[in-house]
């Protein structure tokens, strides 16, 4: 188990090695940061002092190393544009993406629970035909529309929620309804099949027969049963969510990671590209080997 | 009242459930409990939240989609920088935004003593928001910081005429220009605030060594002062106490301005509407239309100094390109509607521009040879030139992307088709300067300079962006940054405005306008500089 552990090890840091040259070049490789940070109206003298003063004038492997060099130490660098240590800033977006990931999570499995297993008790009910529009509605629709849809509604017309920024906790109830909706549908209608399966069980069937009440039969044996596939999607979902939160974010001005690549993108601010591509990857990175070592630990042939 | 809503609107959920035909009946409980949830929620989210804009709070919040990262101008080359400078810092001259007559700010008096000389008289019984008065050494050491060519200054064109500055007297202070600079009073105008001497001393480092000069926070003598400062979030302002009594800014009228960046303009117009903030610009013309119909919500245009223009390849810098042909860039000029752009696209504000520069700058002329919308002309011109069966360009643009695609269009009509290379910014500029571009949809806002040297000397003056690269034309540029006398520049510039134009080295499209819209409570002077004076502002 320990040669196993120490080889998916080393070939997890390869990945991440093999990541961080790949991030470095396509950054260094698709636009001069020096240009973009001088603006319009510079001068060819006016671009090289700034190549100077941030070393962009270094050859490339010079400025790899000595960004891997800091990264090792802990450093994560500058970020050209916001005048701040990339680790502040990663500190405070990170918090807002995954208080918005987890809380949408929350909401579409709540949702999907609920409307799920209400269409699966009473099939081809309004309920049921009203979860089968949600369903086509939620996969139909684009989130920016509903998250503007939303904004409209319950910021504008009845005023209820703010509709930019998160200066308390209600700010965080749009985009959490926006970015939670996207994956209600297929949630929903796997809790639905699970559990139109597990109530003609049989074991669903002795536990009514025992004169269990409704609630403990649906929740404690039906739902029990018709959960589990739903969790494994749910997981995937939550790296959509994590991944895919910047149009949310953008729309309803959340500053979160999405948000910060999007605009560190469009700044050329490399420093803080670099580590939200390499964050991004180590944690997939260490996600898949939790995941194998799982398996090994579950699963003795997968050792061999 | 809206909780009382929600509360109806759960009572009717229930009821739903309740109903035998809706669930089982062990279903209902569970939403029953779910529902019970929803109340309670609604409730709480009902409560009504602060609101910080607006004139009951005295406090003007303003919002823009981009991100501030640094507080100054010299270090961060953008609008929004640059609004907040002048309302918190003072420079040595005030360019009046709306008569555009020079008065003096920081500077009182001012005399050149010889061609290169500039003396100055520095206002006594100014100070800085730390309350530590104005010297001429605060004077000479930001000009002296600013024009080191080793300073990494995002806007070195303001300063790179000065070699030094020195104090000649306990209020008196002399530029020594490298060469004559007729648009010097220009360059110390507005975008040039004053800090204290020593600003930059303790400057964070970077990874090398070198200073990070942009993350100092500016301690100037604006009307204005920093509150709070949260990069890339929100910048708060409040009004200076000790502001001097006779500057031509004005006093300052509202207590607190607020910049905060919310990305998107649908939540831009939402926040408007709903009073979570008080101003926004760049509101496209199909919004501005509705936002004008609301009540309390002002909507006003006005042009900007941005030009909108094609450079075309006439040296060949690119190789052998069919536009060195005279014949095919003035084709081009002809094929293109740039009344209809501004009409259709461009939006309220926008004008159509008739030179290679905006017409409020110095030595600027517009009595140039036009090329009015006439596509059988520009077929004619092709075909003279050996192109009846078309041609093929290479087309290069990295903003506002349906402009371009419209003047792509009007090419294509004309038998030019054109393969579009849409980049960043940060990736076009070096394929410009690297003559590498046949074909460049651009725009240049010129920094704001009001001096044609900041149009038709950058794109035609011998720089790396020339691509006429006559040597005549650059000649008459070059002379017309040395010389002071006003007509005589006047005249060189017109020469080479006129060269520009018969040549169609470039084809000029149009200057771009800007929409604002505001809370009707605010009285806002919308100016044709593209900056918002807030400190100019104040409530009705």
């Amino acid at each position: 188990m320990l040669t196993y552990f120490l080889r998916r090890l080393l070939l997890t840091a390869a990945v991440l090695f093999a990541t961080s040259i790949i991030a470095f070049l396509l950054v260094h490789l698709t636009a001069d940061p020096a240009s973009t940070m001088a603006g319009e109206g510079a001068s060819a003298s006016d671009l090289e002092v700034i190549r100077e003063t941030y070393g962009f004038n270094r050859p490339l492997y010079v400025q790899y190393t000595a960004w891997l060099l800091d990264l090792l130490q802990g450093d994560f660098g500058r970020s050209y544009y916001l005048r701040r240590d990339v680790s502040e800033i990663l500190a405070e977006r990170i918090p807002v993406t995954v208080t918005l990931g987890v809380s949408a999570l929350c909401f579409s499995i709540v949702v999907s629970l609920t409307l799920g297993v209400c269409a699966a008790l009473r099939p081809n009910s309004i309920i049921d035909r009203f979860a089968l529009w949600l369903a086509v509605a939620g996969q139909a629709l684009p989130s920016f529309l509903v998250a503007i849809g939303l904004m409209y509604v319950f910021g504008v017309y009845m005023r209820l929620l703010p509709i930019s920024g998160v200066s308390d906790w209600t700010g965080y109830i749009l985009p959490v309804v926006a970015l939670g909706y996207y994956s209600t549908p297929s949630l929903m209608r796997l809790t639905r099949a699970g559990m139109l399966e597990a109530l003609q069980s049989d074991h669903v069937r002795t536990a009514r027969a025992y004169g269990l009440s409704p609630w403990r039969v649906t929740i404690r044996h039906a739902l029990r049963h018709a959960i589990l596939p739903v969790v494994s999607v749910a997981a995937v979902e939550l790296g959509f969510m994590l991944g895919g939160s910047i149009i949310v974010e953008s729309v309803f001005s959340l500053k979160g990671l999405g948000y910060l690549a999007w605009e560190s993108i469009q700044r050329a601010d490399i420093q803080v590209i670099q580590s939200i591509l390499l964050l991004v990857a180590a944690s997939y990175a260490v996600l898949t080997l939790c995941a194998d070592l799982l398996n090994a630990a579950l699963d003795p042939r997968v050792r061999h | 009242m809206n909780a009382q809503l929600w509360v109806r609107i759960n009572r009717r959920v229930l009821l739903i459930m309740n109903n035998p035909k809706g669930c089982r009946e062990h279903a209902a409980g569970v939403v029953r409990g779910l529902a019970t949830a929803g109340i309670v929620t609604a409730l709480a989210t009902s409560l009504p939240f602060e609101a910080y804009a607006g004139e009951d709070n005295d406090t003007l919040v303003w919002s823009t989609a981009s991100e501030i990262g640094s507080l100054d101008t010299y270090y961060a080359n953008m609008r929004e920088t640059l609004i907040l400078t002048y309302a918190m810092c003072d420079s040595l001259i005030y360019r009046d935004p709306e008569t555009g007559n020079y008065e003096g700010l920081l500077a009182t008096d001012w005399k050149w003593i010889d061609d290169t000389t500039l003396e100055l008289t520095i206002r006594s019984g100014v100070t800085f928001h730390d309350g530590n008065e104005l010297t001429p050494d605060d004077v000479a050491y930001t000009l002296n910081h600013i024009s080191d060519p080793e300073t990494p200054s995002q806007v070195s064109f303001l300063s790179n005429w000065i070699d030094r500055v020195e104090v000649t007297g306990p209020q008196t202070v002399k530029v020594h220009a490298k060469a004559p600079t007729p648009a010097a009073l220009e360059y110390l105008g507005g975008a040039t605030p004053i800090f204290q001497a020593g600003h930059y001393d303790d400057a964070p480092k970077l990874g090398d060594g070198n200073s990070d000069f942009g993350a100092v926070q500016p301690v100037c003598t604006g009307p204005y002062e920093v509150d709070d400062f949260v990069p890339g979030e929100t910048v708060t302002l409040k009004k200076y106490d000790g502001y001097f009594a006779d500057s031509p800014k004005g006093q300052p009228q509202i207590g607190t301005i607020q910049f905060r960046t919310i990305r998107d303009p649908e939540a831009q117009i939402a926040e408007l509407v709903t009073g979570g903030i008080d101003w926004i610009w760049g509101v496209p013309s199909e919004n501005a239309e509705i936002l004008s119909q609301q009540p309390g919500i002002s909507v006003a245009s006005a042009p900007t100094m941005r030009m909108s223009f094609l450079s075309l390849d006439a040296a060949g810098r690119s190789g052998d390109t069919p536009v060195t042909d005279v014949r095919v860039r003035q084709a081009i000029a002809y094929a293109i509607d740039r009344d209809a752009i501004v009409d259709n696209l461009a939006g309220e504000g926008a004008v159509v521009l008739k030179s290679m520069c905006v017409p409020d700058q110095a030595g600027c002329t517009t009595d140039v040879k036009q090329y009015d919308y006439d596509p059988d002309k520009a077929r004619a011109l092709l075909a003279e030139a050996g192109y009846d069966d078309g041609l093929n360009l290479p087309f290069y643009a990295y903003r506002d992307r349906p402009y371009s695609e419209a003047v792509m269009n009007y090419m294509r009509e004309v038998g030019i088709s054109t393969d579009l290379q849409f980049l960043k910014w940060g990736a076009l500029r070096p394929t410009l300067s690297g003559g590498e571009a046949e074909v460049a949809h651009l725009t240049n806002g010129s920094n704001g300079i009001l001096d044609a040297t900041a149009s038709l000397g950058y794109y035609f003056g011998g720089g790396e962006m020339d691509y006429a690269r006559n040597e005549e034309l650059s000649g008459w540029l070059s002379e017309a940054g040395r010389t002071t006398d006003p007509n005589a520049r006047a005249t060189l510039y017109e020469k080479a405005a006129s060269k520009i134009a018969d040549e169609a080295y470039f084809v000029p499209l149009f200057l771009y306008g800007r929409t604002y819209a505001y809370t009707s409570d605010l009285n806002f002077p919308a100016t044709g500089d593209e900056l918002a004076h807030f400190y100019r502002a104040s409530w009705n």
